[in-house]
């Protein structure tokens, strides 16, 4: 490869918080016409190097350079004047205007009219239109954002970049809401984009797709720099050593010397939501298992997860939990019956955002100790003190303290806080929709010991994932939705990857 | 991991002080101003019992109103609630009842149904609270008006008049009492139990509750009886110290509450707030009002202070705030 001369690189960059180092002596550059892949778990410091790279953040040591000038740091208008353009992980459009006006958000094109200064919109369109035929997004610039997909939102966001020229285009992990046709699209705009002589830096946790679409990469662990390499000599063993420092077992399965009771401790019978998402749902959970849901998104996973839970009506079909059929109307019925929902979304469905974490895992408990909907009761601290360390310590949670907001933790331990606050309410069934979500490869293994744990326990476990690997490395069974039915149950020793996408896209 | 937690906690920064104290910190700051300008009238034992007792209404208002807010919502019926409370007790001590029966039916059950009412429509239209109370703000104070003839009702109860607006040894205003012991039942509720946990679970993010199996409804009717027996509250307290329940009683307070409430650094978004700061933002309102009397400006410049101290202190504390670190 030619020697280029680097659109933006930090030099030996540290970065210190008020006791905790989040980055130490780290090297990283972007070249034009390459993607350039930053690695690490939850945590690693992947996004306190963008922050500095958006001018959010001041290094406390090192330097920054864009287009061979040094600085300092980078102010947001360094960063915006040298073509620096992020693109994160939680997209920042706006749903109620037009593609076009999103695109010219602040920078409104104008032209006059008698002396009057207007808004341009036939050179918005204009640019809009070009844009988007560079990138192959084929949407009117009038259509109303709100009414994209997610993908086609993404892209909004990538044309925004693109029309104002950025040299630097920056992806927080662009493809974890996307499907398997949208994520190729994605790496056809990322290529084109290359070949253009842009520099992308794309963040990711999918091996897969990093050894796909990178040029080089660059792996943090714990806040430590610890290389960057061509993506040509790597593999997913390798860069799975140099991001956790360990190798990760690929099964998690249960042990097949290990004696089971052929015992039923969950079971579902014809279960037809309201709404006729789900129709017609049966089946079994014995001790010991853990039985894995696949499909593609909407197919009525997640819909079956949350009728079991309350969270919607059902028309038709019983829930027997230990031998007891439950009539659950809402969550609390389904907590105090020991039922409990790890959902999707942390962010959004998951955890009490201003609570500290102590508060968070207390919560599932006290909820379930109290009467009359949970509003019965006082809060005893030397209790929820020592819940929080038990819990704490069982689910290997990485804070200063349980005082900390929970906001303050990664991802992973954010979601260790989830299961962690449902553990304290000895539930008999946990449910987890797509428990991985966004959580680097370390705390993956950790959370699928935990559920290991958990069915060894004898507490009933099913899992929804889009991960097929995941499934197929953690559940005993699996049991396929197409279109709110289900289209073919899978012994995990027995079945492909092949077979469960066969199952899941035709009838 | 012990030397960590050290370090996190005794670098306390500027921004920490702030998040912490700005409300004391505004108080002072008025008491200060005040007593500089007119140092003898404003610096009397007298004047501050005075200040005291005008704020009362208000901290009984602002500790109801913190619950609509805490949701992320608010009450705007509080100042009609006043009212109609004030009349249906009055009205049941001219008819002869005992100050006790009455208080406990008008103000106590009487608030509790109104703010039930509240609640009740917002669980089952879903509409926002903003709209509702509204509707109910004008729904009650018509109701005031219609059940008094829109004339103030005399005849109250003399010991009832002595006893809640009455000093206690000569010094210490009765009101201030009442909504002080308001407030210590609010502050243990809030910080101690698990339906006041809960609450602040559901105005933090309402959907996340839910799924955590908090019972989203319950809690949010509690909290408008809640709003609702403290605005009821607010309106015997008036009428104790009136002698007389008026239909046009407390007109434009729920403007008081929500600025004590929001000066007390409650965030508007839900979620976030503490009473004790909630009290001393009502502090701040009575000590404006009676300051400005003290200085010789009509209540019109009240108005405009009170204003300029809520863009003020929502403004400083953006900037220096805990919302800063978001």
């Amino acid at each position: 490869m030619v020697r280029m001369t680097s659109l933006v690189e930090m030099r030996n960059i540290t970065k210190k918080f008020p006791g905790v180092t989040a980055l130490s002596g780290v090297n990283f550059d972007v070249k034009p016409g390459e993607v350039h892949i930053l690695l690490g778990e939850n945590g690693a410091g992947k996004s306190t190097l963008m922050k500095m790279l958006s001018g959010a953040y001041e290094p406390t040591e090192g330097v920054m350079v864009a287009n061979g000038k040094e600085f300092p740091r980078f102010t947001p208008k360094i960063s915006q004047d040298n073509g620096i353009s992020i693109i994160y992980q939680e997209l920042s459009v706006i749903n109620e205007i037009s593609i076009q006006e999103n695109i010219f958000v602040g920078k409104l094109a104008e032209k006059s009219v008698l002396g009057l200064k207007v808004v341009d919109n036939k050179a918005m369109r204009k640019r809009t239109q070009e844009v988007l035929d560079e990138i192959g997004l084929k949407r009117s610039p009038e259509t109303t954002v709100g009414s994209l997909s997610i993908s086609e939102k993404q892209m909004v966001e990538i044309a925004k970049a693109v029309a104002f020229d950025a040299k630097v285009i920056i992806m927080d992990e662009p493809t974890s809401s996307l499907t398997t046709e949208e994520i190729n699209h994605l790496f056809e705009i990322v290529n084109r984009l290359k070949k253009q002589g842009k520099g992308i830096v794309f963040i990711s946790h999918k091996l897969d797709e990093v050894l796909a679409i990178g040029d080089r990469v660059t792996i943090l662990k714990d806040g430590q720099y610890v290389g960057t390499y061509p993506i040509s000599e790597m593999d997913e063993d390798r860069l799975v050593k140099l991001m956790v420092g360990r190798e990760i077992k690929g099964t998690y399965l249960k042990d097949p010397d290990k004696e089971y009771k052929n015992e039923v401790i969950f079971e579902v019978n014809g279960l037809t939501r309201k709404d006729e998402y789900v129709k017609e749902i049966s089946f079994k959970l014995k001790r010991g298992e853990i039985l894995g849901f696949s499909g593609l998104v909407g197919a009525g996973r997640t819909e079956l997860m949350e009728a079991i839970y309350g969270a919607a009506p059902i028309k038709a079909g019983t829930i027997t939990l230990l031998g007891k059929t439950l009539h659950i109307k809402k969550p609390y019925d389904a907590l105090k019956e020991g039922i409990a929902l790890v959902t999707e979304n942390r962010r959004e469905t998951g955890f009490s955002p201003y609570f500290s974490i102590k508060q968070n895992l207390n919560q599932a408990k006290n909820l379930k100790e109290s009467k009359f909907g949970g509003m019965t009761g006082l809060i005893n601290n030397a209790e929820e003190e020592r819940v929080s360390e038990e819990q704490r310590v069982a689910m290997q949670i990485k804070c200063a303290t349980t005082n900390q907001v929970i906001t303050q933790l990664s991802g992973g331990n954010q979601q260790k806080v989830i299961l962690g606050r449902w553990m304290a309410s000895n539930p008999k069934l946990i449910i987890f929709d797509e428990p991985t979500k966004g959580i680097d490869v370390g705390t993956k293994s950790e959370i699928y010991k935990l559920m290991r744990g958990l069915a060894d326990k004898g507490i009933g476990v099913l899992v929804v994932s889009s991960e097929l690997p995941e499934l197929l490395s953690t559940c005993d069974r699996i049991i396929v939705f197409n279109d709110g039915r289900s289209n073919g149950e899978f012994l995990s020793t027995e079945a492909t990857e092949e077979e469960l996408v066969r199952a899941a896209t035709t009838k | 991991m012990s030397k960590t937690t050290q370090l996190v906690k005794s670098k306390k920064t500027f921004s920490d002080y702030w998040s912490s104290y700005s409300t004391v910190a505004i108080l002072f700051l008025m008491l200060s101003v005040f007593s500089a300008l007119k140092p003898g009238a404003f610096l009397s034992s007298g004047n501050y019992v005075k200040i005291i007792e005008q704020s009362a209404i208000t901290i009984l208002l602002a500790c109801g109103e913190f619950f609509g807010i805490i949701l992320g919502g608010i009450d705007l019926s509080v100042s009609s609630v006043m009212a109609l409370s004030g009349v249906v007790c009055a009205k049941l001590m001219v008819a002869g009842w005992h100050p006790v029966l009455a208080v406990l039916v008008g103000i106590i059950l009487f608030g509790a149904a109104a703010g039930a009412i509240n609640g009740m429509l917002i669980n089952v239209t879903n509409l926002p609270p903003f709209i509702i109370t509204l509707g109910t703000q004008a729904i009650f104070r018509g109701l005031t008006y219609i059940l008094s003839d829109a004339r103030s009702v005399s005849g109250i109860n003399i010991g009832f008049m002595k006893f809640v607006g009455g000093k206690i040894g000569g010094v210490v205003p009765m009101p201030i009492i009442i909504a002080l012991v308001v407030a210590i039942v609010l502050i243990f509720f809030t910080t101690k139990t698990r339906a006041g946990r809960n609450i602040y679970a559901l105005g933090g993010n309402p959907i996340s509750a839910y799924f955590a199996g908090i019972t989203t409804k319950r809690h949010q009717l509690l909290c408008f009886v809640i709003s609702g027996i403290c605005a009821s509250l607010a309106g015997m307290v008036n009428i104790a110290r009136l002698g007389s329940a008026e239909p046009n009683a407390g007109t434009g307070y729920e403007t008081y509450a929500i600025a004590a409430v929001i000066i007390g650094g409650t965030s508007f978004f839900g979620g976030q707030g503490v009473i004790w700061k909630v009290v001393i933002g009502g502090l701040i309102i009575g000590t404006i009002n009676n300051g400005l009397n003290m200085v010789g400006l009509s209540s019109y410049y009240q108005q405009i202070a009170m204003g300029v101290l809520i863009i003020l202190a929502v403004t400083l504390d953006r900037f220096f705030g805990a919302s800063k670190n978001k």
